[in-house]
């Protein structure tokens, strides 16, 4: 019996409240790469996503809805569709691809200028940080004009998701912010 | 009375649950918030809200960006509701459907059979070429899954997307795969491939070497053939009947293999075995397939096995019979009975019946022709007169097939004094007498009495071309007067009466009355002929045979008097009618040989209905409707207008219709809710079960439904909505 209603319960509070996080960038950034170091954290070979992928992981008693949203061209568009209520927005920056950092930093200030995410926090990950000739996080953060950006809680974390570093700093940085201004 | 447990646990549901739930109201604006809603249970809901009005026929297109982000779930039934959605709206939203695209792609790999089918059932139907795009490696990986059940539901996808971009389809080589799964080890991925092939063959005959393939498949066929399901085994049956057997040893053995399935419920698939039967039989030694061999007996009880199916299968089976019938006329010869019509036969199945009676009766077998006499003139005291008029002729068809005079004889007698005397009143009748009689008498015109007996009751009728109705019954009725004028008191009377009436009559009796001039113009005064020919090529309606007759025979009577062969031309033309005429042995109407050929080879088949054999004009027709139909695939746009149209797409979805259904009783609602959701799962695992079929491939069901809309015009109009919504793919 005790075993039926803690079951029960599980389920119940299962269904509790989500929180929204996005994982944008341009593509081959290393988005979904990130997504799944995150939920199963190892690393999965992985295709251009055409389309998103979707998952909820529990982060610290946090139920967390993350959604990896494919960063080609044609997909970039329908990015808008997902920013209705999203605590974060995780942007991720293939710090080797120095060509299309401008590009990068023009997608970014787009997207944060959208109405719907006036509230999110940011974490921007300087991502590929095992290539030789990535440019340092503080590097990244110029190229970005980061701090242009007023009102809005952000934060930079070299990472690579290859070798799983920064991942999980920048996710506790990122959390601890939700939580302040959630509760 | 649920129980307690079960209250619990419902009740500790409802109170503890914190998600917001979904009213039924249905409105988009509560529906758009449930579907993007932090509590998943409420996403859920949301989705189940969304169906149930889609269902119900609303158009809820407008929530579809939302539906879309919950695509990617790990919940089976949440998934399949959104995949039923994405399926019926993509083709509004075709950019759109670029976002599934993953989903698909993932979901082609996940370690449930189930999904890995839904997947890559639904990329092929999707008529998104973005979404095409993208099917090659879902569509090979799955062709090559190591579940039966996904690669026969990926070898139909092939059939799915040759009809919607051909050229794709032969570039990624999957044809090549498709032909492989032939050789699969399960009979359901066997028959599904063939069934594929036939498909692709059907659109496209060049692609695909199908007889090739069936040839070198045969055994294969044979041996998988007891172990799949019905619609399979008929797909199998097709095939197989397609092959041409190259000896009586490899014939033998087909024949003996698929004898089992005559006994089979499904009478399409006795057909379908029937015609492989005789497709083959052929090859066999004559003395094999003699009316009394074992082969031929069976393939008897098989057909009349199908005369204890509901009405509109028997029709079908008639209709059959027919066509075996004409190339086997003994088969059935000691099954008279069976084919007797009941009372409570509806008349499509009565009518045809007499089809076959006429044509099943042994006439060597007098005894035999006695009782379907008997019978027949049992159907004409009955009251419908459609059925009665058929019976009269049968009759008639009856004596001229049996050809002994005593019995023709007493056919006569039977319609003079029986049915004249009975029915005589009723204008139809009295018609379908008339040229019964008139043929009977050509049966045998040396027979003074019957000619006397025959004759004085016609020549009782005062005016016949007021009291005949139909065009041919008039021609017969002159015809009779022309021939035995002496038997006619008032023959020229009759026959003034009928040249009063001449521009009111049809080209039939015209022809008739003028033949009948002509003969008897020495009885009449000179001008009628001469006041006949000129009506005959003056008057404005006139049939151009009619008046092309009149003409040449105006002609032979101008030629001038001193003219010498003028008297015997005129002598010739008058009087063939005291030469004897040509023997009549049969008024069935036949197939001619070439038709009959194929039409035996079509059995089953839509073609064996109407008796009109598939050509290759008909199949270009079907192949031509079917890629206009296939043209209106959505392509998608140039990257620049890409911008556009995203964000109008997403206006499009965003603006707030509100419709208020609010007025439904609530309860009903519910119970509706529940029940159309369960429909809604049914019917998207019954919708991947079918593959279109071409004209060729008709099964008995969807033959049966259209006989149905023959008889009866509203039979299908209790199919639900979403039924309406899943044919349209
Ligand atoms: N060296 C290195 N390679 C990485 C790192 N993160 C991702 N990659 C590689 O970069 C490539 C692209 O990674 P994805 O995660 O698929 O990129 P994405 O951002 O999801 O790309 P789109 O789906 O096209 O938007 C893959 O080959 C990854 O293995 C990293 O930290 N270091
Ligand atoms: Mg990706």
């Amino acid at each position: 019996m005790g075993n039926y209603f803690s079951s029960m319960f599980d389920r119940l509070w299962g269904t509790n409240k989500e929180l929204r996080i996005l994982i944008l960038g341009l593509d081959g950034a290393g988005k979904t790469t990130i997504l799944y170091r995150l939920q199963i954290g190892e690393v999965v070979t992985t295709k251009p996503t055409i389309g998103f992928n979707v998952e909820t992981l529990t982060y610290k008693n946090l139920k967390l809805n993350v959604w990896d949203l494919g960063g080609q061209t044609s997909i970039r568009p329908y990015w808008r569709c997902y920013y209705a209520d999203t605590a974060a927005v995780i942007f991720v920056v293939d710090s080797t691809d120095k060509d299309r950092m401008a590009t990068a930093a023009k997608e970014l200030h787009m997207m944060l200028s959208e109405e719907e995410l006036q509230d999110s926090a940011l974490l921007v990950f300087a991502n590929k940080q095992d290539q030789p000739g990535a440019l340092s996080a503080s590097e990244v953060s110029k190229e970005l004009n980061l701090v242009d950006l007023k009102d809005r809680s952000w934060s930079i974390v070299a990472s690579s998701a290859i070798k799983g570093e920064g991942i999980t700093e920048g996710l506790d940085w990122l959390i601890d912010v939700i939580k302040e201004e959630q509760l | 009375m649920p129980p307690l447990d079960k209250k619990i646990k419902k009740f500790l549901k409802n109170s503890i649950r914190v998600a917001p739930k979904i009213s039924d109201k249905g409105e988009f604006g509560e529906l758009r918030a449930g579907l993007v809603s932090p509590y998943p249970q409420t996403r859920k809901d949301a989705i189940k809200k969304t169906i149930q009005q889609m269902t119900l026929g609303k158009d809820v297109s407008p929530l579809f960006p939302d539906v879309l982000k919950n695509i990617a779930t790990i919940d089976i039934e949440q998934k399949k509701l959104v995949y039923l959605y994405v399926m019926n709206y993509a083709e509004i939203y075709p950019e759109l459907c670029i976002l599934a695209v993953n989903t698909f792609v993932t979901d082609s790999q996940d370690p449930n059979p189930l999904i890995r089918c839904m997947a890559i059932r639904t990329m092929s139907m999707i008529k998104v070429d973005k979404i095409l795009e993208y099917i090659d490696t879902p569509l090979r990986r799955t062709l090559q899954d190591d579940n039966p059940y996904v690669r026969k539901t990926a070898v139909i996808c092939v059939a799915k997307l040759f009809q919607l971009n051909k050229q794709l389809c032969v570039e990624l080589g999957v044809l090549e795969d498709l032909a492989n799964a032939l050789d699969d080890d399960n009979p359901m991925v066997i028959s599904n491939a063939i069934a594929s092939i036939i498909e692709i063959n059907s659109i496209d005959p060049t692609v695909i070497d199908l007889i090739r393939l069936i040839e070198t498949h045969v055994s294969k066929f044979l041996l998988v053939l007891n172990e799949c399901t019905e619609w399979a085994r008929m797909t199998i049956l097709t095939a197989l009947a397609e092959y041409n057997s190259r000896d009586s040893l490899e014939a033998k053995d087909i024949i003996d293999r698929v004898t089992a399935h005559l006994q089979h419920v499904n009478p399409s698939v006795v057909l379908a075995t029937v015609k492989v039967i005789l497709k083959n039989i052929t090859q066999l030694d004559p003395n094999q397939y003699s009316p009394d061999s074992k082969i031929m007996k069976k393939i008897s009880s098989a057909l009349v096995s199908l005369m204890s199916t509901p009405p509109e299968l028997q029709y079908v089976a008639l209709k059959n019979i027919r066509i075996i019938l004409e190339k086997y006329p003994e088969i059935l010869n000691k099954e008279l009975r069976i084919f007797y019509v009941k009372f409570n036969d509806p008349m499509y199945v009565k009518l045809e019946k007499i089809e076959i009676l006429v044509r099943l009766v042994d006439v060597s077998n007098i005894k035999q022709c006695t009782l379907l006499l008997n019978e027949l003139k049992e159907y004409s005291m009955e009251f419908e007169l459609e059925f009665v008029s058929r019976s009269i002729q049968a009759m008639a068809e009856l004596g001229i097939k049996n050809g002994n005079e005593i019995f023709i004889a007493k056919i006569a007698d039977i319609i003079c004094n029986e049915i004249l005397e009975r029915g005589g009143g009723i204008e139809t009748i009295r018609d379908d007498c008339c040229v019964a009689l008139s043929n009977l008498l050509r049966c045998c015109d040396m027979n003074e009495s019957m000619v006397k007996q025959i004759c004085s009751i016609l020549n009782s009728w005062s005016s016949p071309e007021d009291i005949l109705t139909s065009d041919l019954s008039k021609c017969h009725y002159i015809w009779l007067m022309t021939k035995y004028p002496n038997h006619f008191t008032t023959v020229i009377e009759k026959l003034k009466t009928f040249i009063d009436n001449f521009t009111q009559e049809e080209s039939m009796t015209q022809v008739a009355i003028l033949l009948s001039v002509i003969k008897l113009h020495t009885r009449l005064e000179g001008s009628v002929l001469q006041n006949l020919f000129e009506l005959a090529t003056s008057y404005e309606a006139v049939d151009i045979d009619v008046r092309d007759m009149a003409m040449m025979y105006w002609r032979c009577f101008s030629i001038d008097d001193s003219n010498v062969e003028k008297d015997q031309l005129i002598n010739e033309l008058c009087n063939n009618g005291l030469n004897p005429l040509p023997r009549i042995d049969n008024i069935l109407e036949m197939f001619s040989p070439d038709t009959l050929e194929k039409l035996l080879n079509q059995l089953g088949t839509i073609s064996s209905i109407y008796f009109e054999p598939l050509t290759e004009d008909i199949l270009n027709e079907s192949r031509k409707r079917r890629s206009q139909m296939n043209q209106n695939i959505i392509k998608s746009q140039k990257l620049n207008d890409l911008q556009d149209i995203a964000r109008n797409e997403l206006l499009d979805g965003h603006e707030d219709v509100l419709l208020d259904f609010g007025d439904e009783d609530d309860s009903s609602s519910n119970m509706a809710s529940s029940n159309n959701n369960n429909n809604t799962l049914k019917e998207l695992d019954d919708l991947f079960g079918n593959i279109t079929q071409d004209v060729k491939n008709l099964n008995i069901s969807q033959q049966q439904s259209n006989t149905d809309s023959n008889q009866a015009p509203s039979a299908n109009t209790t199919t639900s909505n979403t039924q309406d919504l899943l044919d349209l793919f």
